[in-house]
């Protein structure tokens, strides 16, 4: 017996779709559930079975959490000519270590943001436009290799430390471990907040602020009390996405040799076990904490990133924004300290395009411009299988988020049943659930009962999971794309077709696509790069079986392999070289096509 | 041809009842129009006819068949939309023959049929053309042609004149009675405007906040308005307030106003002692030059004149104190300050209850 509700809202669906329709958002649905609903569930219920008051007990001992702390918050040391002071954090635990490097990265990343933000979206100043774009540059995907070129800069023996020696200053610095990790991330990531923050000012009705002022609040009052408050859930978004990809960073934590933190724990207990029963529980509770606090996050600001929201961001400001002249205090603030943090947050990019060109970079400089590391590739198996590898995997992907997205943001756009907001959710969630939890659900899922051996068996055959993880994770972008074209598109032109005798998915493929076919290409666009660079179950499942495994998982071999400097670094730079240059053409196109200040948004 | 019946319709926006158990039968061939003020209802109705709301309540036939839970392509209903909807990707031959491929006719039959509604509306030349490239009048006429060519069993139109100019209004407005003559097929006409309503109708239903509160021929609803809302809202009007004190063997009531006493007739039967609303017509008001005294005959001072057009318009103050607008046909001059005398045929003084009573 179906509880009428249910029967209601399917029977109000089957009204409102047709046939194919129903079908294809079936369809949809069960990729979700396979992919995404169910493997999540695995995961959260895999620890009921072997959890213990033992596995407990132990999760709160070394090396999940160390209590007294070890190592040194700061070494100093005397080193005749000068001082070396090494900035390191103490080591607190797997656990402990992660929350206080997302924590940390949070806060540092919103500082930045919200202030890069508020000045680019409330001053007019020579070079604005300049900084809006360079902004963008460290949001560019460099998988593994700029965290090396942040380790290559400010770590042991790093290019700081070899500047300071040669001014003779008579004291240098290191910044490495928990503290390189730190910095690396906030590097990595403040351009989110900055984004999301720039496009909630950009929203913010003018008259309230002019209200504000009118009233006697100026300067930093009128920036705390309204201005903030007003663009608050754009900075709670942007901030949300910074601690849970920090939280699920592999490459920071890799260059600057911390070996304690969630998402090492995970792949190092994946990548080293042959079968599943070999995977600890605790490494289990551990991706299960990374997709609850990441979850968490995510409802608290859901509203935020829904597709009907992104739908009213991208068409950008309804009003002219406010903006003004900066005083000389400011002007010192955008010169000197606004300008030098974007271009200082530039530098892993930079760094990656010098490994990319050069023949070796050991001491500070390096020498030897050369294009061989490009000619290189071309003669590699790695790399050419994991290229191939990752172009089919992307390609099938694109194939099904085209579909997926186009029923989605169609249902949600078009249908009024209730249950369409849970649509809507689970279309945009893959942007913030963590990769990594995702990836050991699906090696828990379809490795036991009648999946294990089967041709979705992760053991033996990741590829099929992988090309489907990728289309459950980076569809969103494509579904926010389709969506905000159906927006554009008057409702009364699809039931002009309908009333000339054209059923829905008649009047969706003849009228709808037309009209909206750049959309759903720019956003596929964006979607297949985002393939192409993902990285957590890209790593997760292809150490399964490296024959299968997607370029992403070349590059963290050869950025492990090549640790300290050798010539794989070079290899893997010229590899996502390449990557950028691809996310370049892409976001162009896109950009261009979609007419979108922000295609980035959220990312 | 067929017939178009709605059985006690009522449709929920929410918790809001946007219409409210409308019935009305279409008789086949003819131009029925819904009538009535912005967000009464008028293009929910429409769209219910034709299958893109569901009503809560209620029943629509088409041709005597049960159509309520329809969808809109299994209807064969024909609607041109206030805005055209004209597919923008689509030339005007490929905007006119999607019905028909729709329908699955050949290419043969399909240009053919295009054909006509293209020779029909004056479209000969345009096929290659894009929606945007044509002007207003001409993407009315495609909308029009795209919804005949299909020989719909209905046609619906949602105020296709609204984005016109009022010259093409007037003049499309009596192409489209034209060419439904031609083609007899049933008909119906949302608008607002009671002036196209009259020229095009061969019925009214004139709707007020979703319900329905009066349906006649155009002269029926004209000359006698069920209520006060529907004889203010066809042509202009004066409504005042006032006491019955009589009734005359003839049926005429006597209405004391103010102090001013107008005898005038009602659909309704009233009682003395009611307070009730008289509704005078301007252009329902005679100058008379002589000096006679009768009843009905009124004077009053010209406070404020203007040239409308066809008339002027005076505003006249009254001896009890009211101002009433009218219209004086065949004079030239009028001075503000001037006395003027004017009589009024007791058939044309509307008396209706104050408590507002709604009639279906
Ligand atoms: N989809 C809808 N959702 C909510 N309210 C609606 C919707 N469509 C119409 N309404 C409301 O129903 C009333 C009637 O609307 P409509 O039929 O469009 O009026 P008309 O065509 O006579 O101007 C209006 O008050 C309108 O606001
Ligand atoms: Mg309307």
């Amino acid at each position: 017996m179906v509880p009428p509700s249910i029967r209601r809202i399917t029977g109000a669906l089957v009204f409102q779709l047709d046939t194919p329709l129903t079908l294809l958002l079936l369809l949809s649905l069960t990729i979700f559930s396979a992919i995404l609903v169910i493997p999540l569930a695995s995961l959260l219920a895999k620890p009921a079975t072997g959890i213990s008051m033992d596995v407990v007990r132990g999760l709160l001992e070394y090396p999940y959490v160390a209590w007294p702390p070890l190592g040194e918050w700061v070494i100093s040391v005397d080193r005749g000519d000068h001082k070396l002071v090494i900035l390191r954090f103490k080591d607190m635990g797997i656990i402990p270590n992660t929350l206080i490097i997302a924590f940390s990265v949070t806060v540092l990343a919103t500082l930045i943001g919200v202030l890069v933000a508020y000045v680019s979206a409330r001053y007019e100043f020579p070079g604005r436009a300049l900084l809006r774009i360079l902004s963008l540059v460290p949001l560019l995907y460099t998988p593994f290799v700029n965290a090396f070129v942040a380790y290559k800069i400010f770590g042991d023996n790093g290019i700081l430390y070899n500047a300071m020696i040669w001014f003779n200053l008579g004291y240098a610095l290191e910044i490495t471990y928990i503290a390189g990790v730190i910095l690396a991330q906030t590097m990595m990531f403040w351009p989110i907040v900055y984004l999301n923050t720039l496009a909630a000012l950009l929203q913010v009705d003018p008259s309230l602020e002019e209200q504000a002022e009118n009233m006697g609040a100026r300067g930093f009052r009128l920036f705390r009390s309204v201005t903030l408050p007003l663009s608050l859930p754009g900075v709670a978004a942007g901030a949300g996405l910074v601690f849970i990809f920090s939280m699920e960073d592999l490459a920071a934590p890799i260059a600057f040799k911390v070996d304690r933190v969630v998402s090492r724990e995970i792949v190092r207990a994946i990548v080293g076990s042959r079968d599943i029963e070999a995977l600890s529980v605790e490494v289990v509770i551990l991706a299960g904490l990374l997709l609850v606090s990441a979850l968490l996050w995510f409802i608290a600001v859901k509203q935020y990133v829904s597709l009907r929201q992104y739908a009213m961001i991208v068409r950008g400001g309804r009003w002219k924004p406010r903006v003004t002249r900066p005083g000389l205090p400011m002007y010192i603030v955008i010169y000197l300290a606004v300008f030098p943090l974007v271009v200082f947050s530039m530098l892993p990019q930079l760094g990656v395009l010098v490994y990319a060109f050069s023949g070796s970079w050991l001491g500070v400089l390096p020498s030897g411009f050369t294009l061989d590391h490009f000619r290189e590739l071309l003669r590699d198996p790695n790399v050419i299988s994991g290229l191939r590898n990752s172009v089919i995997y992307s390609t099938i992907a694109i194939t099904l988020i085209v579909v997926i997205s186009t029923t989605i943001a169609y249902v949600v756009s078009r249908v009024r049943v209730i249950g369409v907001g849970v649509l809507d959710l689970l279309a945009t969630s893959p942007l913030a659930i963590p990769g990594l939890s995702i990836a050991l659900g699906l090696v828990i899922l379809y490795s036991i009962g009648p999946f294990k051996g089967s041709f979705l068996d992760p053991f033996s055959n990741p590829a099929v999971l992988i090309a489907l993880a990728y289309s459950v994770r980076k569809g969103p972008f494509t579904t926010r794309a389709v969506y905000a074209g159906l927006q554009q598109v008057h409702q009364a032109l699809e039931e002009a077709g309908m009333n000339m005798g054209a059923s829905r998915s008649r009047v969706l493929f003849t009228i709808v696509l037309p009209l909206i076919g750049l959309n759903v290409m720019a956003g596929a666009i964006v979607s297949f790069v985002y393939c192409m660079t993902e990285v957590s179950t890209s790593i997760v499942l292809g150490a399964l079986n490296p024959a299968q495994a997607p370029i992403t998982y070349v590059i963290y071999e050869y950025v492990t392999a090549g640790y300290g400097g050798g010539a794989f670094i070079h290899l893997a730079a010229a590899i996502v070289t390449l990557i950028m240059v691809l996310q370049v053409i892409a976001i162009t196109i896109s950009n261009y096509i979609l007419k979108f200040r922000y295609a980035f948004l959220g990312v | 041809m067929a017939e178009v019946r709605l059985e006690g319709v009522s449709k929920y926006f929410g918790r809001f009842k946007a219409l409210d158990r409308v019935s009305f039968t279409v008789k086949p061939g003819e131009i029925f129009t819904l009538l009535g003020p912005s967000g009464c209802g008028k293009t929910t109705t429409l769209r219910v006819i034709a299958g893109f709301e569901i009503p809560e309540e209620g029943r629509v036939y088409i041709d005597g068949v049960d159509v309520t839970f329809k969808k809109p392509y299994e209807r064969n209903t024909a609607m041109v939309f206030q805005n055209y909807a004209l597919w923008p990707h689509m030339t005007v031959f490929d905007n006119i023959a999607y019905g028909l491929k729709v329908r699955g006719y050949s290419r043969e039959e399909i240009r053919k049929r295009v054909s006509w509604a293209l020779e029909l509306l004056g479209l000969k030349g345009l096929e290659n053309r894009y929606p945007l490239q044509l002007s207003g009048g001409q993407q009315q006429r495609v909308a029009l042609a795209r919804a005949i060519v299909v020989e719909p069993k209905v046609l619906l139109f949602d105020e296709p004149l609204s984005n016109l100019d009022a010259r093409l209004r007037i003049r499309v407005r009596e192409e489209i009675v034209l060419l439904q003559r031609k083609l007899r097929i049933t008909t119906i006409y949302v608008t607002h405007d009671q002036e196209e309503a009259m020229s095009i109708s061969d019925r009214i239903a004139v709707m007020d906040r979703g319900r329905i509160v009066q349906i006649g021929t155009p002269w029926e609803v004209y000359s006698n308005p069920a209520n006060v809302f529907i004889a203010t809202f066809m042509g202009r009007s004066n409504v005042l307030e006032g006491v019955v004190v009589g009734r005359e063997a003839n049926g005429l009531y006597i209405v004391d106003i103010n102090g001013l006493r107008v005898y005038g007739t009602s659909r309704e039967s009233l009682g003395e002692g009611d307070r009730v609303k008289v509704v005078i017509r301007n252009e329902d008001a005679e100058l008379l030059e002589e000096d006679r005294t009768s009843p009905n005959v009124v004077e009053g001072k010209v406070v404020r004149a203007s040239l409308i057009g066809f008339a002027i318009q005076a505003r006249l103050l009254l001896d009890n104190g009211e101002i009433i607008a009218i219209y004086l046909k065949n004079k030239t001059t009028i001075n503000e300050g001037e006395k003027l005398r004017i009589y009024i045929s007791p058939e044309d003084v509307k008396i209706y209850k104050s408590l507002e009573t709604v009639e279906v």
